[in-house]
């Protein structure tokens, strides 16, 4: 596992979602508002962005296969080609936005922010932003397993479109994002309004927050999963964690349940350590740091999150008590 | 006049050199061809024109010739001027007095490669293409399965050979016999791209950080590995019998004489640098290479002795591009600083 620092690395949001959602829109909101950063942001294609002070780079989603033969080890390399590019301009970045198209996996974008030593020594991916059309959401789930899997990676969900249906519809939508995706923070919006700190620069990647709250599962009737069902599940220790045979467990996982695990993320108590160590994965790849210190008297928790298909939590629990002091 | 490096005065003193600073980061650096002119492809649109004779006062810059950052940069082969490439999607033609005029405009692509052939060809990536500069006429090739991410000519400049995902396509040239191009395969991303000296192999560093080569004659290839980034700068001797290649933190040679480089290990000389080599260039005459490290270090290395002298300390600037004089006496060198360093090796 690599340590990455966080200082002087370019927040990237990725920001993703069916055509037609509002990703555009809230593009658009983001270059236009007054806010003071200069931003770069990389489209699929120019589209009818308002820019000014920022600059747009138009991407082609040239996904490659590492040469390991995996089919999830997937690199988008002209991302990689295009933050190098970024880092050669005079003016510098308060953020990079990365738009991808709507029927994109957004695995390729998130792992090239975790293999490429040039990309991770210059940016840190700070958020992946999911838009939802409430309206539409659920015939896109029928259409294929892209929507399903931009819930999947999501860290913030915009639940957009709200004023195009009814509080049932509305709740049924959630449900269902909640039953993909539970760790998620999910913003209802009309015409992608959302406060841009929600979203922007939150370090929502690196966790901190996120896997303090459980999030309770109040209207969920959805116990009954299919075996292939994209789902969400946590497991907790509150004994120290062992980090030899941690990253042992966690090393042969990935390896054997990458493809079925779009995200992994935790934070863990490790024997001995005076501050959180926290990971995240994107499928087989994934990158850690020392995260917060621990508070005088605290409770000293673990707590690993997996989004993904086929997850058999009992097993994953079993697993991860071996790892632990 | 020749280079020695038991010459005590190495060990001594840094040799003379002239270093202005700039505020935008350097992507490319080239001489002119007959040595009279350093440019240097900066951040902010610039292209600075400054005298070779690092005595002679440089001039005050000029206006920025491109949109955004100059990405690449190579001598005119059939002027005393140069060729630049931005993220503006334009090449140029710089004259020597730093008038430009447009050879292409792309609007949208990069321009991130240029090469330059003797014969007087030029030739540029953007996006997927190719382009094709020669007796005034602009010629397109491609499209590539990907960006192409590295090209260089053969030996004659009958051919140019890109780089892209999946391997390499080399295309020929000719405008009288159509000539299919030919594809050598090889998965994952290739990202940088030289042909030899001596026309027989062409060499790749893969995203991976392996370096793939093929003999071209017999479309058979080989992989060297155990780099640990990246290798983004390759560079042949002007004999072909050696291939540098930068991601060490000493100069390493692969032999390609004899039987070639399979199964034996690379020839590695010198004092160990600060960091890992980041650029690497071959000298255009003799055994000599100097290679810029990601700290700024900067050596001259010597194959014939093993030997190697520091050219500049680290200063925590990663030395971004080298290139030398055609008489092999004068090394320009950029950093992701703004300093553009002139070196004169004759002492
Ligand atoms: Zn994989």
């Amino acid at each position: 596992m690599a340590t990455s620092q966080t200082s002087a690395q370019v927040p990237v949001t990725v920001l993703t979602g069916y055509l037609g959602a509002g990703k555009t829109t809230l593009l658009n909101r983001i270059l236009s508002e007054q806010h003071g950063k200069k931003y770069a942001v990389i489209v699929n294609e120019f589209g009818e962005l308002g820019v000014d002070n920022d600059l747009v780079v138009n991407a082609d989603e040239e996904v490659f296969e590492m040469n390991n033969g995996c089919i999830c080890c997937t690199v988008r390399g002209d991302l990689i080609r295009i933050i190098e590019g970024l880092m050669k301009r005079k003016d510098k970045f308060d953020g990079i936005l990365v738009e991808t198209t709507g029927l994109a996996d957004p695995g390729p974008v998130a792992q090239t922010f975790f293999t490429d030593d040039d990309v991770k020594a210059r940016t840190r991916l700070d958020a992946i932003v999911t838009v939802i059309d409430a309206k539409h959401f659920f015939g896109q789930l029928e259409q294929g397993s892209e929507a399903e899997q931009q819930v999947a990676f999501a860290d913030v969900i915009l639940l957009n479109k709200t004023d195009l249906v009814s509080a049932e519809e509305l709740r049924k939508v959630e449900d269902r994002i909640r039953g993909i995706n539970r760790y998620a923070r999910i913003f209802h919006t009309q015409k992608s309004q959302v406060e841009l700190d929600a979203i922007l620069d939150k370090g929502a990647f690196d966790l901190g927050r996120i896997l303090e709250f459980e999030p309770d599962f109040l209207h969920s009737g959805h116990d009954h999963h299919h075996e292939d069902e994209v789902r969400s599940l946590s497991i907790t220790a509150d004994r120290p964690v062992d980090p030899d045979r941690f990253q042992k467990w966690m090393g042969a996982l990935l390896q054997i349940k990458g493809g079925d695990i779009f995200r992994s993320k935790g934070i863990l108590a490790i024997d001995g350590a005076p501050r959180r160590y926290v990971y995240q994965g994107v499928h087989m790849m994934m990158d850690s740091a020392w995260g917060t210190p621990w508070k005088e008297g605290e409770t000293r928790s673990s707590k690993l999150v997996f989004i993904g298909r086929n997850l058999d939590g009992d097993n994953l629990q079993r697993g991860f008590e071996e790892c632990l002091k | 006049m020749k280079i020695d490096l038991a010459n005590p005065a190495w060990q001594q003193t840094l040799p003379p050199a002239r270093s202005l600073a700039t505020d935008a980061p350097v992507a490319a650096c080239a001489f002119n061809r007959d040595g009279t002119t350093v440019a240097f492809a900066l951040g902010d649109g610039q292209v600075r024109l400054l005298p070779a004779d690092i005595k002679t006062p440089p001039p005050e810059a000029a206006a920025p010739l491109h949109k955004g950052v100059v990405l690449s940069l190579v001598g005119d082969p059939t002027s005393d001027g140069f060729v630049s490439g931005g993220d503006d999607g334009r090449v140029l033609r710089i004259a020597a007095d730093g008038t430009a005029t447009e050879l292409l405009a792309q609007k949208g692509k990069w321009i991130e490669h240029l090469v330059a052939h003797k014969t007087g060809a030029v030739a540029a990536s953007a996006g997927k293409a190719m382009f094709l500069f020669r007796d005034g006429e602009v010629r397109e090739f491609g499209p590539h399965p990907s960006t192409v991410a590295g090209l260089d000519f053969s030996k004659d400049g009958s051919r140019v050979a890109c780089a892209h995902y999946g391997g390499i396509t080399v295309w020929s040239l000719s405008k009288d016999v159509a000539l299919p191009p030919r594809r050598f395969a090889w998965q994952g991303s290739h990202v940088a791209l030289r042909w030899s000296t001596d026309g027989k192999f062409i060499a790749t560093g893969t995203q991976e950080n392996d370096i793939h080569v093929w003999r071209v004659a017999q479309a058979t290839d080989m992989r060297m590995q155990g780099y640990p980034a990246k290798v983004k700068s390759l560079s042949w001797t002007a004999d072909a019998r050696f291939l540098y290649t930068s991601s060490q933190p000493v100069f390493t040679a692969w032999p390609f004489s004899g039987k070639g480089p399979e199964g034996k290990p690379p020839l590695q000389f010198g004092d160990e640098g600060a960091g890992l080599m980041t650029v690497v260039a071959a000298h255009p005459v003799e055994g000599f290479v100097a290679g810029g490290y990601d700290s700024g270090e900067l050596q001259l290395g010597d194959i014939r002795t093993r030997r190697s002298v520091v050219l500049k300390m680290a200063d925590g600037a990663a030395i971004t591009c080298l290139a030398w004089s055609p008489d092999g006496f004068k090394l320009a060198v950029g950093n992701d600083r703004g300093d553009l360093l002139t070196v004169d090796l004759r002492r």
